[in-house]
């Protein structure tokens, strides 16, 4: 049999479930901007109905559960994404710095001051008596040294801006893992109890796309709900509750920073830098460590085989007093670090009577060395006679435009990529005001008519308590 | 399709900011009037670019060569023309005084002072200077090539100034050719060495050439016999005729008219008659030198024009490479900006309403 305290009762669930559901579109609302929120929904069901002979009657409604709109399998997709834009993302910047060093459109580079080079030679080999023409060489000469030293120095500044973005990034890591590790005791404690932990799981998900981009995540969760994360092959940054750091600091062996993994409080630390292939400190490293350095070795090549060339000529000739030449450069000991360290020798530079132009002693209009030198920007030296200084250098900024471009396009293709993504992620778990809006329109007509029959209980009551009176 | 409103925001914002880097894209190629601005935008294009360029300042540094050898060949032509026409007066002379018709040792001393004077005027014409340099001192340019008995102080180089890529021009012609008839070619001409070392091996053997032909002269010069006294400054026997070993030929134009005046002093008829021949063949060396310094300047001269359409040919193939096409970039940046507009427009229409808005 039907009862007015039942009507009253679910009257009164009814108020509370419609008041629950505005609670929650106002959460929805309020997080419509807030990075990585999954929109809320109340799962409304209803309520046990009460059977009464043959007649069951229902009981109104309770809320189930507020649960979250959510398609994990997108987020691991766009987690993986979101890893390659980060790894093309810092590739790409850091392209672009070291093309600009290369870069002769707007300014003098290499290739400038190359020519300037051997052309003040063929000055020099027009009027060897003159000290004028002898001065521009060894102008051009300290030009081309600096301009090698500058090449040398922006390559490096490259690489040093790219270690404190290493730097950075994994400090950042090392927050995020802890932050991440609490997520995790978290999300269990609330989970235990049966309930879903909503916002901390979007945090979660936030937090481990967060990682990806960074650097190279794989993570699973667990049955207990927590996830694991591991970085590169071996180094587990996050497993339940606990989280172990990264650290980047210099070593001795080479003036670069390295990425270290310390698997336990105390233990010792292990160099994983080589693990790191993804994210912005991948990226950072492939063109720290392979491209910068490939392009310094190339850069101390082509300084190394202009100072060895140069200086096999001219010391074959005779300066202005008839003495033998001398090296005209200061011969760099090995190839490496040659750019940096290439500058004229200190006897010709005080004195360009040093410079030797010519090839027999006291012949001051002789100006065979000179030619000697001058053609040297002609001859193939460099790749073992396959090309000349000037191929050697003009195929490198081709090289690196070509690269730099290919990460250029490969950056913009990621991107589309991933806001492709991002907005079927939108679609499904964004918030949506018109919704929202619908839904709080619903939910406070329900309110209003759970009210209404709250009134309608009331006055049965009255009703029944009057019967009396009559 | 559902749509959230954050992806409306993120698309207004992709869009806008995608027509706003096009456009900053292109406002800065009519900027620099530039489509290459940097490596990446064309890389074969840049890298094609900076050899274009060093090709142009190379062959711009060609010409300046050219027009400094050009002075110096042009100065020689010059001088060389004055002592020709001085042998030719010389000869003139000479043809006067060697007969007894019209001539006696009266008019051949008086002669013998003008041949003097011609002396005098030829070791000046070798002492020749342009600028701070002697033009006929081979390498040695400081050193006076001439002293006032002619005899030589200079050396034999070829100063090859470079007129292309793989091309060079002696720019003068050492007096030890030309006046002293030395190191003179098979057919007389006075033409640059053909050792010109590029390398260091070749410089070595050059150096080793050098230093074999030093000791053939050092032993022609044991082999010969040394005369004294005034007959030693003409010695028939040493000029004229081709060298047997190193098949040289070539006159010495001061020993001529030394022997000339000498001849003419003593009143030596047959003497003035042989110094003819010689005067003759130093004319004919004289002319054949200007010869060749003639075909010099034209040569350079032709390279010049080459070179001068080679520095517009260079620029043009820079600007094809880098330069952007003003009249495309202009109607692609129209595009840009409407295509711009239009995306603010409807950015701003489809942000504004929400159900919220109608809802009083």
């Amino acid at each position: 049999m039907s009862k007015i305290s039942a009507m009253l009762d679910v009257g009164k669930r009814s108020m509370s479930n419609s008041q629950t559901a505005l609670q929650t579109v106002s959460h929805n609302i309020a997080n419509k901007s807030t990075e990585g929120y999954s929109r809320q929904r109340v799962d409304i069901v209803t309520s046990p109905p009460i059977g009464v002979g043959n007649i069951r009657i229902g009981m109104g409604a309770r809320a189930g559960s507020v649960s979250r709109t959510n398609n994990p399998w997108l987020e691991k997709q766009i987690q993986k994404e979101g890893q390659n834009m980060g790894y093309m993302d810092s590739r790409a910047d850091s392209l672009a710095r070291v093309e600009q060093i290369y870069n002769e459109q707007m300014n003098k580079g290499l290739n400038h001051y190359v020519t300037d080079f051997f052309n003040s030679f063929r000055e020099l080999s027009n009027n060897p008596e003159s000290l004028t023409s002898r001065s521009l060489v060894r102008e051009s000469a300290t030009a081309l040294a600096q301009d090698f030293k500058r090449v040398n120095d922006q390559l490096k500044g490259v690489q040093d801006d790219l270690d404190r973005q290493i730097e950075t990034s994994v400090e950042e890591l090392n927050q995020t893992s802890k932050e991440l590790a609490q997520l995790n005791e978290k999300i269990q404690l609330v989970e235990v109890q049966g309930a879903t932990a909503n916002d901390e799981r979007d945090r979660r998900d936030l937090l481990i796309k967060k990682m990806g981009e960074k650097i190279d995540i794989t993570w699973a969760e667990g049955k207990d709900g927590m996830v694991s994360v591991t970085a590169g092959n071996t180094a587990i940054l996050v497993s339940g509750s606990s989280y172990n750091e990264l650290k980047a600091s210099r070593t001795d062996n080479r003036d670069r920073v390295e990425i270290f993994y310390r698997p336990s409080e105390n233990g010792s630390l292990f160099q994983m830098t080589e693990q790191f292939k993804g994210g912005k400190i991948g990226g950072a490293l492939e063109i720290r460590d392979q491209l910068i350095e490939e392009h310094l070795n190339t850069i101390d090549n082509l300084a190394y085989m202009v100072a060895k060339n140069v200086n096999e000529v001219h010391i074959e000739g005779y300066d202005r007093y008839g003495r033998k030449g001398v090296l005209f450069f200061e011969m760099p000991k090995e190839t490496k670090s040659a750019a940096e360290g290439l500058k004229m020798n200190e006897t010709v530079a005080l004195d360009v009577g040093r410079i030797a132009a010519a090839a027999r002693p006291d012949s001051p209009g002789d100006n065979t060395i000179a030619n000697m030198l001058s053609t040297l920007q002609f001859r193939k030296v460099m790749d073992n006679g396959g090309s000349t200084f000037d191929d050697f250098y003009n195929s490198q900024v081709g090289q690196i435009g070509t690269i730099a471009e290919r990460a250029l396009k490969s950056q913009e293709s990621q991107k589309n990529i991933l806001s492709q993504l991002v907005n079927i992620r939108e679609s499904v778990s964004g918030v949506s005001l018109d919704e929202e809006a619908t839904k709080m329109i619903e939910m406070q007509k329900a309110y209003d008519a759970s009210a209404r029959l709250i009134r309608t209980a009331d006055e049965m009551f009255d009703t029944i308590l009057n019967l009396k009176r009559m | 399709m559902r749509i959230a409103d954050k992806m409306q925001f993120n698309q207004v914002n992709k869009n806008i900011s995608k027509n706003r880097s096009d456009m900053s894209e292109l406002q800065n190629q009519a900027a620099t009037q530039k489509k290459v601005n940097k490596p990446s935008d064309d890389p074969l294009g840049a890298a094609r670019v900076l050899s274009v360029r060093t090709e142009e300042r190379g062959n711009s540094q060609f010409i300046k060569n050219i027009n400094s050898a050009k002075s110096f060949l042009e100065f020689s032509d010059q001088s060389l023309g004055e002592l020709s026409e001085i042998l030719i007066r010389a000869k003139e002379l000479a043809i006067g005084q060697s007969s007894d018709a019209g001539a006696n040792s009266e008019s051949r001393r008086a002669t013998a002072e003008e041949v003097a004077q011609m002396f005098q005027q030829s070791v000046n014409i070798g002492n020749r200077k342009l600028g701070e340099r002697y033009i006929f001192g081979g390498f040695k340019t400081q050193t006076m090539p001439f002293d006032r008995e002619g005899e030589y102080f200079g050396d034999d180089g070829d100063m090859q100034i470079q007129t292309h890529k793989d091309s060079f021009v002696a720019m003068n012609i050492p007096g030890s050719k030309v006046f002293n008839g030395i190191g003179l070619n098979e057919d007389g001409v006075a033409r640059p060495g053909v050792l010109d070392p590029r390398t260091v091996d070749e410089l070595q053997d050059v150096r080793r050439k050098e230093q074999e032909a030093r000791e053939l002269q050092n032993q022609k010069d044991l082999n010969s016999i040394e005369t004294r006294g005034p007959a030693s400054a003409f010695n028939p026997s040493k000029m004229g005729s081709a060298d047997p070993v190193t098949k040289e030929r070539g006159v010495n134009i001061f020993q001529t008219l030394k022997g000339l005046e000498i001849s003419l002093k003593s009143n030596d008829k047959v003497g003035v008659q042989n110094t003819l021949d010689f005067l003759d063949q130093a004319i004919s060396q004289v002319v054949m030198a200007r010869a060749e310094v003639g075909s010099r300047i034209m040569s350079v001269n032709n390279v010049t024009d080459t070179l001068q359409k080679a520095i517009v040919d260079n620029k043009i193939a820079a600007s094809q490479l880098e330069d952007s096409d003003v009249f495309q970039l202009v109607s692609e940046i129209n595009k840009a900006d409407s295509a711009l507009k239009a995306t603010l427009d409807t950015s701003g229409k489809m942000i504004q309403p929400s159900l919220l808005d109608f809802l009083k």
